[in-house]
């Protein structure tokens, strides 16, 4: 992985796949293509939401933000779904990487969506068609199943300089195709656009729209003054945004240098067990470094110094990336069983070498003890329930949900929905 | 092709019980199957619902009771079929 302390860019490609948490779960089960389907919040527990509709649900009258007895009444055969939101980020790593190998520039915003810097790229692939090729060519290549296909037919991309052209290029960009902005055609290109690809609050859009604004163009014509008085600081930004005045680069993050715990022993110790024990404390604290936030460990070593002046080194790489203490010591822990140290060790370190980029939402996984805590809980939830699935041929762990817990009739406020594993 | 309505199981749902009344029509004795009937002990509150006019009438004259033995159960009766139910 290339390290500069610059990692920025001016012109940029957008990858957007809509609805990335869906279509990663169609692609574990196909059935769903079929189904109306919508996948629950995973950040709104109480009452359920809905996070992600698929296209047939959609025409029923479902959206994004309703509740579970909103969503069912307008569509009785919707498909509810848990969300796995530890899955869909493993898979956007996976998406992330393939980026990487284009340029080192990448700056995921949410899951499905991220930005590549391409300053640089003309003079290995030519022009910005070939620079958009060629990060499809990659993306294309990294195996990702999306929904009922490959990758490369539900990615849009969108290549222009600076982050909003790209975001709007990739935003009016046909699945599987790309729209390309050539420098000096910015201006024309957002005054046709809608206002819908600003960034705007439901009430400045409404008010826009009260003013008969409906385009980019539009708005740009007006006095930069006037939008400002009418909307503040925000309506400055709107305005530059939408007169092309503002081309924000790419900005991608600096992989960590590696991360080292170290143990030293005050006896030297040969029991495996106890080894065992020592690197589960040395993942733990290695993960707890700061610098790890925001990134997936890929790359790990187990080192240790052991009596006599011998040493032992084994070194694992991940298939997928990982954060979690347990995927981290599973093959350490195989690897101690197949060639355990020659001697007693003294001294024992773990070192993350190499990272893969992670999503805001892993950030904030990493970050928020709690969420980490309910993906965990829901993964052991959902292995005990595949095992019970196993052995009495039926589910029987069901999740409670509000249909209308406002009803007067008891019968008709909870229901019990199958645990999806 | 199951739907995903099937796979709603309510919670709740009223069981079928039949029960024997005093002259005043308040329940005296329940009877969930053949075999599990029991007395009345006393009774608590009691209510009238009516729902859904608008459609499907639903009327129901709930009453709390205990059982012989402790048991607290919530039974009512559809106004409109003369059926019993147990409801928790």
């Amino acid at each position: 992985m290339i390290r500069t302390s610059h990692l920025t860019s001016d012109s940029a490609a957008c990858c957007w796949i809509p609805l990335f948490a869906l279509r990663c779960e169609t692609a574990r089960r196909p059935e769903l293509a079929s189904q109306s389907c919508a996948l629950l919040a995973p950040d709104h527990p109480r009452p359920p939401r809905v996070w992600q509709v698929s296209a047939l649900a959609r025409h029923a009258g479902v959206k994004p933000g309703m509740t579970v007895s909103q969503a069912i009444g307008l569509c009785p055969s919707l498909k509810l779904c848990e969300p796995d939101p530890v899955h869909y980020d493993e898979r956007f790593a996976q998406l992330l990487t393939a980026l990487a190998g284009v340029c080192p520039v990448v700056e995921p915003v949410e899951l499905g969506r991220t930005f590549v810097g391409t300053d640089g790229l003309e003079g290995l692939y030519g022009s910005p068609e070939r620079i958009v090729d060629q990060i499809r060519l990659r993306i294309a290549d990294c195996g990702l199943r999306i929904g009922s296909s490959g990758v490369e037919s539900a990615i849009r991309v969108g290549w222009g300089r600076g982050k909003f052209v790209a975001w709007v290029a990739a935003n009016r960009a046909r699945p599987g195709e790309a729209v390309i902005v050539r420098p000096g055609e910015e201006g024309r290109f957002l005054a046709s656009q809608p206002l819908g690809v600003l960034p705007l609050d439901p009430d400045t859009y409404r008010r826009l729209r009260q003013l008969g604004i409906k385009t980019l163009g539009a708005l740009a014509a007006l006095p930069e003054d006037a939008v400002v008085s009418q909307f503040g600081r925000p309506g400055r930004q709107l305005w530059q945004l939408a007169a092309g005045r503002i081309s924000e680069p790419v900005a991608g993050r600096v992989a960590p240098e590696p991360i080292i715990a170290a143990l030293t022993f005050f006896s030297p110790v040969a029991g495996q067990e106890l080894l065992e024990l020592a690197l589960d404390h040395l993942i733990e604290r290695a993960l707890k470094d700061p610098r790890r936030s925001g990134w997936r460990v890929q790359v790990m070593r187990a080192r240790a110094e052991l009596e006599q002046g011998a040493s032992w080194l084994v070194e694992t790489r991940l298939k997928e990336p990982s954060a979690s203490r347990e995927r981290l010591l599973a093959p350490l822990k195989t690897q101690l069983e197949r060639s355990p140290p020659a001697g007693a060790v003294e001294r024992l370190a773990v070192e993350f070498t190499g990272f893969a980029p992670g999503t805001t939402e892993l950030q904030l996984f990493a970050r928020d003890a709690n969420a980490a805590a309910r993906a965990g809980r829901r993964r052991a939830l959902q292995s005990a329930a595949e095992e019970i699935k196993l052995r009495i041929k039926r589910p029987m762990l069901y999740h409670v949900i509000a249909v209308q817990p406002w009803s007067r009739l008891p019968e008709r406020r909870y229901a019990l929905i199958d645990y999806e594993t | 092709m199951r739907h995903e309505t099937d796979r709603l199981r309510a919670l709740n749902v009223p069981q079928r019980v039949q029960v024997e009344l005093d002259e005043q029509r308040r329940p005296r004795v329940v009877m969930r199957e053949p075999g599990n009937v029991k007395r009345v002990e006393s009774l608590g509150e009691n209510w009238r619902m009516d729902d859904e006019w608008w459609r499907q009438p639903i009327v129901r004259r709930y009453v709390e009771v205990v059982l012989e033995g402790g048991g607290r159960v919530v039974l009512f009766e559809d106004l409109i079929t003369g059926e019993w139910f147990v409801q928790t």
